[in-house]
């Protein structure tokens, strides 16, 4: 069988541009939670999210200004531009060998959302005339197949929380068939508007306070935005243009709950990791590190807790778990692209990065989490942990190369 | 805003009676919310109605997840309210 290789990764994120500034931010604990405030939102609840920096904002939706796209596309190209570059690829390795697989839960919000008060509020028929083309979800993967030229075939899965992390696995699931050679893949998200943010706070998922996961006090999540994308090749064809292996992707599984929206089903969680283990041929025992999905909502993390612990046994020993959700936000459809940049970080620093805003053990789910400071790890493979809304749960795992 | 409990009480057995499409009859403070067959769904409704009420702003999280009773959810809410009222003064 193909082995699958990730050459280039790229990410936009509220801890900056580059991949290497989201892997810095998740080891040393900064966050990229900022106050946000949304003039159209009277009584504003929730004032934080990890919004991009204003100015990072500002400048990547000025440079790539275009009057058909909007930020999310502009996030996924930052972040394919950069992946790309890494990876090494020139012209002659894109064409039809190569895919494109960047998934997004909102597609474009902000042209939903001025365009929508323009009608609604204000009843101007003046419009944005490209208004389709930005806010179609698939928007992002087709600047990003046109960007460089990538002819084989674009998808774009919208699959909430879980968008990035079944668009990566759905790439290499192509490149390990032999159906292409490279897949571009990834997910992005710019939902951070005053009618998506409102629609949040009113489902009351978000915290008001700091978003702590798996902690006692923990009382919901904060939204984030941004994107990541990785080059994901075979090993042949990253070997025999001389590029430089990060890691091994290695293992994906993916399996839906078939039960409720909202409400998470942990055995369909456990089911899913297993999966991605047995895709790997991995052992619960070789896995260093989970990232998890660990959005600080009590649905989550009590269901999370169960299925990790229905995996890798009722002590978790030797895993060390952490979420990174209060460092770079609750991303929706880029999370899974942006867990697994910190993921890959892990594995290159053999650290594994810390849940911050951690106060104390909830004794109802008793997980002791990676809490506040990196700690140190031995070992060649992680996983990270995408579960969705609509119970759609997706498992990626790692493993350094060689 | 009323600030005497038991017209905040009353009110707020109005509210989940109207929001969790319940008869009021059929509330009482010892009744538990799964039996009333209020769920998830309904909670937000009825956590939005009082955010439009009272300004306050309750997450279905941690501080829902102990509440059982229609008694559970009095005594956060007004918890919540007599916070905000003490902010506001």
């Amino acid at each position: 069988m193909t082995k699958v290789v990730i050459t280039g990764m790229g990410a936009v994120s509220a801890c900056g541009i580059g991949a290497e500034a989201l892997m810095q931010a998740t080891q040393i604990g900064q966050s990229g939670v900022r106050g946000v405030l949304f003039s159209e939102i009277e009584n504003q609840r929730v004032m934080t999210a990890a919004a991009l920096e204003p100015g990072i904002k500002e400048q990547i939706n000025t440079d790539l200004g275009h009057r058909m796209r909007e930020p999310v596309a502009n996030y996924a190209l930052v972040a394919a531009r950069e992946a790309v570059a890494q990876a090494g690829l020139g012209p002659e390795d894109f064409g039809d060998r190569c895919a494109v697989s960047i998934g997004s839960g909102f597609g474009g919000a902000q042209t939903v959302n001025t365009n929508y008060i323009k009608f609604g509020a204000e009843g101007s028929m003046r419009l944005d005339p490209m208004a389709v083309p930005k806010i179609m979800n698939n928007a992002a993967a087709s600047w990003v197949s046109m960007e460089f030229g990538a002819t084989g075939p674009a998808y774009c899965l919208a699959t909430a929380c879980s968008s990035a992390s079944q668009s990566i696995g759905l790439g290499y699931h192509l490149v390990r068939s032999g159906a292409v050679d490279r897949c571009l893949a990834g997910g992005a998200e710019a939902c951070l508007e005053g009618g998506v943010f409102r629609v949040w706070e009113l489902l009351r998922v978000m915290t008001a306070d700091k978003n702590r996961p798996f902690s006692k006090d923990r009382n919901g999540m904060t939204l984030g935005e941004g994107a990541g994308v990785f080059v994901l090749e075979s090993e042949e064809s990253a070997r025999a243009r001389g590029a430089e292996i990060l890691c091994e992707l290695t293992g994906y599984g993916t399996n839906s709950d078939a039960g409720d929206l909202l409400r998470p089903n942990p055995m369909r969680a456990a089911a899913c990791m297993s999966l991605a283990l047995e895709d790997a041929g991995l052992e619960p025992s070789d896995i260093g590190y989970v990232n998890a999905h660990g959005t600080g909502t009590v649905a989550n993390d009590v269901n999370e807790v169960i299925a990790l612990r229905e995996v890798f046994g009722e002590t978790l020993q030797g895993v060390e778990v952490s979420s990174t959700k209060p460092v770079h936000g609750h991303a929706l459809g880029a999370a899974g692209a942006l867990e697994l940049v910190v993921c890959i970080g892990a594995l290159r620093e053999q650290s594994a990065p810390p849940t911050i805003n951690f106060n104390e053990i909830d004794p109802k789910i008793g997980l002791d989490p990676v809490s506040n400071c990196a700690r140190p790890l031995t070992t060649r493979a992680v996983m990270s942990n995408s579960l969705a809304f609509g119970g759609i749960n997706a498992t990626l795992i790692l493993k350094s190369h060689g | 805003m009323s600030t005497d409990r038991g017209t905040l009480t009353q009110e707020l057995l109005d509210l989940v009676a109207d929001e969790g499409m319940v008869e009021v009859s059929e509330i009482a403070p010892e009744k538990r919310l799964e039996d009333l067959d209020i769920q998830s769904a309904d909670f937000v409704m009825i956590l939005m109605a009082i955010e439009e009420k009272y300004n306050v702003y309750i997450s279905v999280d941690n501080e829902l997840s102990d509440v059982e009773t229609v008694q559970d959810l009095l005594n956060l809410v007004i918890g919540k309210i007599e916070q905000e009222q003490a902010a506001q003064a």
